[in-house]
């Protein structure tokens, strides 16, 4: 006879204030198989669990039911609390009368204190046929992938690799470096942004456990916390990278253009290049998308012999090429090739993109003088397109007004509700830094309202405003393109009640940031949940801000949210502290609320073999017929295989037939 | 003089405005987009859009009941079009509209207009066009319902059984 204690949780006022948080425990007491009810403010609490492992000690129960808040957050407190008094843990259920009742219900107290008492009867129903499990433990492999080669998974890698593990940076680009390899210069400092990124990308390059991965992506991934495999796309890039020696011979002599996507489309890069001057590695890349097989020299093909010299006709690439890297003879494979790397943990760190000025037809984007923030970042840098002087892009003429408008996209419900929570700050830098350089130009900034908290960063504002940077309260709704490449902006200016018109030379436009398509598609090839901004999600919104819902995956930068870069560095040293914990420890546990083939009932009629969601069942031979076998490691729990035996062969712990009875049975009696 | 700002008022400016249509005014979140292209708020008509929507949302409701600006809206709806909220200033303007209405304050501009069309058909129609049609050769009334008593006739009709004629306006 099972002796089931029952614990009401007033979790405050977050369940006492519309649940009868005594009736429910006084209903509690009438269950069958309850030997004690009991109630606390916070049963999380030191005292809250202290009374549990005392009833436990003092032999009156060996089922505990928790009525609280959310198995999400509290289950595994309440289990390590029934271990600590000596019970199985596994021995312990949890009713949600908060998530389930209290929250859902608040303008109907009567209505939720009924819901509880039957949300808790149902636990009691399930608790009395719990049955002991035993945790069970995998070995790990100690190495780690960081995928996004940018500051936030620099920094991650570098973590990691410093704690003695073999780490993999894997980059899409042909560098490392990502976004901030772009940026001029860094608020609240000023302090040049390549300047302090690049003697770290040069240490993670040459760091003893860094493997770089450039020019490649993640396209698969198999495996569990501890044993990940995942499959790798090295791109083709045509040269090869034990040769080149990163001169940039072959980008002077290809005639092919397309646009230069790290200088943001502004100018053209041909289709053999080094993506930046600072690029690490710095080694070329050919770009089949734009190579325009100069001399008939096709891809994959051996080159022809000129008939007048009897010498094999090259490619410009290939003849500038001092150190004979160029290999056009490779067969073009999209494909590329893929390699496969075991891990025990993964940082994802993919970053953002800024929308293009493209989404906003009321910002007059057909104008080549409308641009975005990180155009402007690439004009005013001097590794860009003018070297550093800024100069409106339709003549190459320098600005004398310029207009700076923010929440493009951000905090708009027709793009992103977000705050993009960047925009406000890098805008005031922007315009600081035109103001020093270039005190003569006019500069106006409109704002919904500033956005610039934090230690030195509201000083950096209120800076701008006495450099004669003029500040506008009121959102921009709309410019005109007028003659001279010149653009009227429509604005408000809220302390004076009345829209503004400014004519302006360049406007600058603060667009939102949003995790780019391959972001998406890698998410979902990793199995990551989206939030509703549509950034990856973390596992808790402030409990597990790095961690995510599968196991063994980390989350660093802006492909979480936006953020700068400090606030990316932070979670990035965070997220590899926690991806190095399973690697530290050398093995890793295995919940044992997994599905367990009874072979003596199982037909080996291989029902559940395609079913299963994460290929974790095959047959194999038991006796003399094939029978159906569970991987624990691949195993989550979910109990599709379970429903769909015929033969009833799959038993799933935790959640057993009887169990479950007995829960339907307390939720209709 | 200071505001007092009183949650009655509030409320009462606030339910009124959505139960005549303007459901997203408390979606506003004050950022101006909307005056910024407003032609009505150019044309020195204050109280449109954003400013509007201030003043219903501190319960400023019947102070301003007499407020001529809310019928120099154009209703082009260029502020629904760059709203980030989704508030649709429009139809706030519009449901103020209505309560002004509904109390039969009317600005005398808007009074004019309505009666020219109960009368004519046309909002605006003035005598000096009659000479101008002359002049160019053509007959002196327009063929519209200015020539054309059934027409004219069915359109009273119309007026007569709209909210305006319940109101008592013709």
């Amino acid at each position: 006879m099972a002796k089931v204690g029952v614990y009401v949780c007033h979790c405050g006022s977050n369940i006492a204030g519309v649940i009868d948080v005594e009736a429910v425990r006084a209903f509690a007491e009438t269950l069958p198989d309850v030997v004690i009810a009991r109630k606390d403010l916070f049963m999380c609490s030191d005292s809250g669990q202290e009374q549990i492992k005392q009833d436990i000690r003092d032999g009156l129960v060996d089922r505990v039911v928790v009525a609280a808040c959310t198995p999400r957050t509290h289950e595994p407190i309440f289990r390590a609390a029934c271990e600590a008094g000596g019970l199985n843990k596994y021995l312990f259920e949890m009713a949600n009368i908060r998530d389930q009742a209290s929250w859902v219900h608040p303008h109907d107290p009567e209505g939720a204190t009924e819901k509880a008492k039957l949300v808790v009867a149902s636990a009691v129903g399930k608790a009395k046929f719990l049955q002991p499990l035993e945790d069970k433990f995998v070995n790990v492999t100690d190495a780690a992938m960081v995928v996004g080669g940018g500051v936030g998974g620099i920094f991650a890698a570098l973590e990691l690799a410093n704690m003695g593990h073999k780490t993999y940076l894997v980059e899409k680009e042909p560098s490392i470096g990502g976004i901030m390899a772009m940026l001029d210069k860094t608020f609240p400092t000023n302090d040049c942004s390549a300047c302090i990124l690049t003697p770290v990308m040069v240490d993670a390059a040459a760091h003893p456990n860094i493997e770089v991965m450039t020019y490649s992506e993640v396209v698969g991934l198999d495996g569990y916390i501890g044993n990940f495999t995942v499959k790798v796309n090295r791109k083709q890039s045509y040269v090869d990278w034990n040769k080149c020696t990163g001169c940039g011979a072959c980008a002077e002599a290809c005639p092919a253009k397309a646009g230069d996507e790290f200088n943001q489309g502004l100018n053209d890069r041909p289709a053999a290049y080094i993506q930046f001057p600072q690029a690490v590695p710095k080694k070329a890349v050919i770009d089949m998308e734009s190579c325009i097989n100069c001399a008939g020299r096709k891809i994959g093909s051996e080159p022809k012999v000129s008939k007048k010299t009897g010498q094999p006709m090259l490619a410009p690439c290939e003849k500038a090429c001092p150190a004979d890297a160029i290999n056009r003879s490779l067969a073009h494979d999209p494909a590329g090739s893929i390699e496969e790397v075991n891990v025990g943990s993964i940082v994802v760190a993919t970053g953002y993109k800024v929308m293009e000025k493209e989404s906003f037809k009321e910002m007059a984007p057909e104008s080549p003088n409308v641009v975005t923030a990180l155009q402007l970042e690439r004009i005013i840098s001097a590794t860009g397109p003018t070297g550093g002087k800024l100069l409106r892009p339709s003549d190459n003429k320098k600005p004398k007004t310029i207009n700076f408008v923010s929440c493009v996209g951000s905090r708009d419900e027709k793009h992103h509700t977000h705050c993009s929570r960047v925009c406000c700050m890098y805008m005031i830098k922007q315009a600081r830094l035109i103001k020093e350089k270039y005190p003569d130009i006019n500069i106006y900034m409109h704002f919904i309202d500033v956005r610039t908290a934090g230690k030195d960063y509201d000083e950096y504002y209120t800076g701008a405003r006495k450099m004669g940077i003029n500040i506008l309260r009121g959102k921009v709704g709309g410019m005109e393109i007028l003659p001279d490449d010149r653009v009227r902006v429509l604005g408000f200016d809220m302390d004076q009640q009345e829209p503004v018109e400014i004519e302006s030379d360049l406007v600058v436009l603060a667009t939102a940031i949003e995790l780019p398509k391959s972001a998406t598609t890698l998410g979902q090839t990793l199995g990551l949940q989206f939030c509703g901004s549509g950034f990856f999600r973390e596992l808790h919104p402030k409990l597990g801000p790095v961690e995510t819902s599968t196991r063994g995956l980390y989350l660093a930068g802006c492909c979480q949210g936006p953020k700068d870069i400090p606030d990316t560095v932070s979670q990035a040293k965070g997220a590899a502290a926690a991806a190095a914990v399973p690697l530290a420890q050398g093995r890793v546990k295995i919940e044992p609320i997994l599905s367990e083939v009874q072979p003596e009932k199982c037909s080996g009629c291989g029902i559940c073999v395609p079913l299963c969601p994460y290929n974790a069942i095959s047959l194999k031979e038991w006796g003399e017929r094939p029978r159906a076998e569970i991987d624990i490691t691949q195993c989550k729990g979910c109990g599709v295989c379970t429903t769909a035996c015929p033969s009833s062969a799959i038993r799933l712990h935790g959640y057993e037939e009887d169990q479950i009875m007995a829960q339907i049975a307390a939720l209709t009696s | 003089m200071s505001l007092k700002l009183k949650k009655e008022n509030i409320d009462e400016a606030v339910r009124t405005i959505m139960e005549l249509g303007g459901k997203g005014i408390l979606n506003c979140v004050q950022c101006g987009a909307c005056s910024a292209v407003c032609p009505g708020v150019k044309a020195g008509f204050p109280v449109l859009c954003r400013l509007l929507i201030k003043k219903l949302t501190t319960g400023q409701l019947e102070e301003i009941i007499e407020e001529p600006s809310s019928w120099g809206c154009q209703a082009c709806n260029r502020c629904t079009e760059v709203c980030p909220q989704g508030v649709r200033p429009q139809e706030v303007v519009f449901a103020f509209r209505r309560y002004q209405a509904n109390e039969m304050a009317i600005s005398t501009s808007t009074t004019t207009s309505q009666m020219n069309f109960y009368e004519t058909g046309h909002a605006v129609y003035t005598e000096s066009s009659k000479e101008l049609r002359k002049q160019v050769g053509l007959p002196e009334a327009p063929p519209t319902t200015v020539s054309d008593a059934q027409g004219l006739k069915e359109i009273q009709t119309l007026l007569e059984n709209s909210p305006m004629g319940e109101l008592g306006f013709f």
